[in-house]
């Protein structure tokens, strides 16, 4: 046996060569997720039961400051340390290959574990009550911008890892031809991704001088243009992550092949192409940009980004069907989907994801990036319904369904509490219908978004909403309670499975 | 299945599709009869 072959292992189940120094990484910045996610899921509960009038839980400074460490906890720590884990396995496992540093992959973990830490610790200090969009002129303690900074090296060099190890791997002949098609969406998710880090350092590096005193003003306009290029690109590099792990989990789950392979591939090339453009619908009610300059972005170059969404979500469903009349289920139109594994939460999980992020996600990202319609929505609960409906619904949901996969076969641990597993994903997905279907609802009926009390109480002039706002606002909480149950239930089953599951290995 | 000749091979797909698809378009009008209104042109 070669030197080097002792740093791999041979998967049992799916006979991928796993290398061993990827596999230490990939584990540490999986449990780093979980935990972040346990963090913001409770936060998220207090949340939900404060936007919940007949509950209306948390006091005004409190619920602005969870609101920003929720976003922080969710939206950035939760979802990156999770496709950080994902990146580095499919320029490993996929391309039956190495890690081109594992050192440098420790640098980055240590870089993002610090970065999130000290963002966090600043939140709950109370020195950076300025939401996940730190809009100047809010302004926040320089640990707060100094903490994001260092999270964003460590994730860029996490990527950039990616990219050496794929050329690696190449020049080593692990693997021939194109990349497969899950490791090629991840890298248009890290070219994604470099592009928006590059925004990140653009817009943070000068804020983070600017709090520190060094610069004195920063435009707030141009804040909010260069901010967008990063705070929703980065939800692109989710939408890109999530769909390769559909790709993955179609193959896992049942065994499929991607119909069309170049379709597909061409898909993720648009998204690369246009989906950083669909930024631009954050900027539609601002006075600076021409309205011509807002329609080409958000009205014609955007929707090239949704077709390839549409490609998406036909083809990884067509993927599954193909793959169940081979095996024999071939009666009428719908056998197939009767006889689907529904009991296996990660087939559970990959249904419930493509449903939700098309239709309560993509139906309403569109609606809401038309400058017409958009005047409706904006800064509306209707805009937290659609990201609820894509970020969570769609992609947190991927990953939990990849997790229950991850877990046999990178941390080599049966699952625990099977029957309950088999619920989870269910009971998630319901509570996410209620409270994005709750806030899409309220939205309509002009409900702001990031508001402690929308019935202005405490004023003179307090505020009387339509009855139909009640109804939804309740929807949210209760949703918001469910989900974070479903939420709580997969900590459970994940973190238990890896302390008391039976070893496979 | 040889690549590039999918097609029907999954028309419970396709139906699907369609289904989503008119949802899709008849909550885009919906969203623009709202818009209507409550923005009066003219």
């Amino acid at each position: 046996m070669a030197v080097g072959e002792l740093d791999f292992r041979t998967c049992p189940v799916t006979g991928l060569k796993i290398h061993r120094p990827a596999e230490r990484l990939i584990k540490i910045n999986a449990v780093t997720a979980v935990v972040f996610l346990l963090v913001g899921g409770i936060v998220a509960l207090l949340i939900a039961l404060t936007r919940w009038p007949a509950v209306h839980l948390l006091p005004a400074v409190y619920y602005y400051r969870l609101l920003t460490l929720h976003g922080i906890a969710m939206l950035v720590a939760w979802i990156i340390f999770f496709e950080i884990a994902a990146v580095y396995f499919c320029c490993t496992a996929l391309l039956n290959s190495r890690l081109a540093a594992p050192k440098l992959g420790w640098l980055a973990y240590f870089l993002m574990l610090i970065g999130a830490a000290i963002v966090a610790i600043t939140i709950l200090a109370g020195k950076a009550d300025v939401m996940f969009t730190s809009y100047v002129p809010l302004k926040a303690s320089p640990w707060y911008y100094f903490g994001v900074i260092l999270f964003a090296v460590g994730a860029l060099i996490g990527i950039s890892l990616f990219f050496a190890s794929v050329v690696k791997a190449k020049n080593e002949g692990t693997y021939t031809g194109s990349l497969p098609l899950v490791s090629f969406g991840v890298a248009i998710a890290c070219i994604i991704a470099v592009l928006t880090l590059a925004h990140g350092a653009i817009i943070y590096i000068p804020t983070f001088l600017w709090s520190l005193g060094l610069i004195q003003n920063i435009d707030a306009a141009m804040y909010r243009i260069i901010f967008w290029g990063f705070g929703h690109s980065s939800q692109q590099i989710n939408v890109a992550a999530m769909i390769s792990i559909w790709y993955l989990l179609s193959t896992l789950t049942v065994g499929g092949k991607p119909l069309n392979q170049k379709v597909c591939r061409t898909a993720f090339i648009l998204y690369a192409l246009f989906i950083n453009i669909a930024s631009a619908h954050h900027i539609l009610v601002d006075p600076g940009p021409s309205a011509a300059w807002k329609v080409w972005n958000t009205s014609y170059a955007m929707y090239l980004a949704v077709l390839a969404s549409l490609i998406h979500a036909f083809a990884v469903p067509a993927t599954v069907e193909v793959a169940l009349r081979k095996k024999g289920y071939t009666k009428g139109l719908f056998e197939w989907l009767k006889k689907a594994p529904w009991g296996d939460p990660g087939f559970s999980s990959l249904a419930i994801s493509i449903l939700l992020f098309g239709v309560m996600g993509g139906i309403t990202g569109v609606i809401q990036g038309t400058e017409q319609l958009n005047i409706r929505n904006h800064n509306t609960l209707n805009i937290v319904g659609h990201f609820h409906g894509t970020v969570v619904a769609g992609t947190t949901v991927a990953f939990m369904g990849l997790t229950y996969y991850v877990i046999p076969l990178i941390f080599q641990r049966e699952i625990i509490s099977k029957g309950l597993a088999k619920l989870q994903p269910y009971i998630y997905g319901i509570g996410l219908v209620l409270l994005s279907g709750g806030m899409i609802l309220a939205g309509m009926f002009g409900v702001p978004r990031r508001h402690w009390d929308i019935t202005f109480a405490a004023t003179q002039f307090p505020m009387s909403w339509d009855p139909t706002v009640s109804f939804a606002l309740g929807l949210l909480g209760l949703g918001g309670v469910i989900a974070v149950i479903g939420g709580a239930i997969f900590i459970y089953i994940a973190v238990g499975s890896l302390l008391w599951g039976k070893k496979t290995g | 299945m040889a690549e590039g000749k999918g097609g029907f091979e999954a028309p419970g797909t396709f139906v699907l599709a369609i289904v989503f698809l008119i949802f899709f378009i008849l909550f885009y009008f919906l969203n623009w009869k709202w818009l209507a209104g409550i923005w009066h042109v003219g």
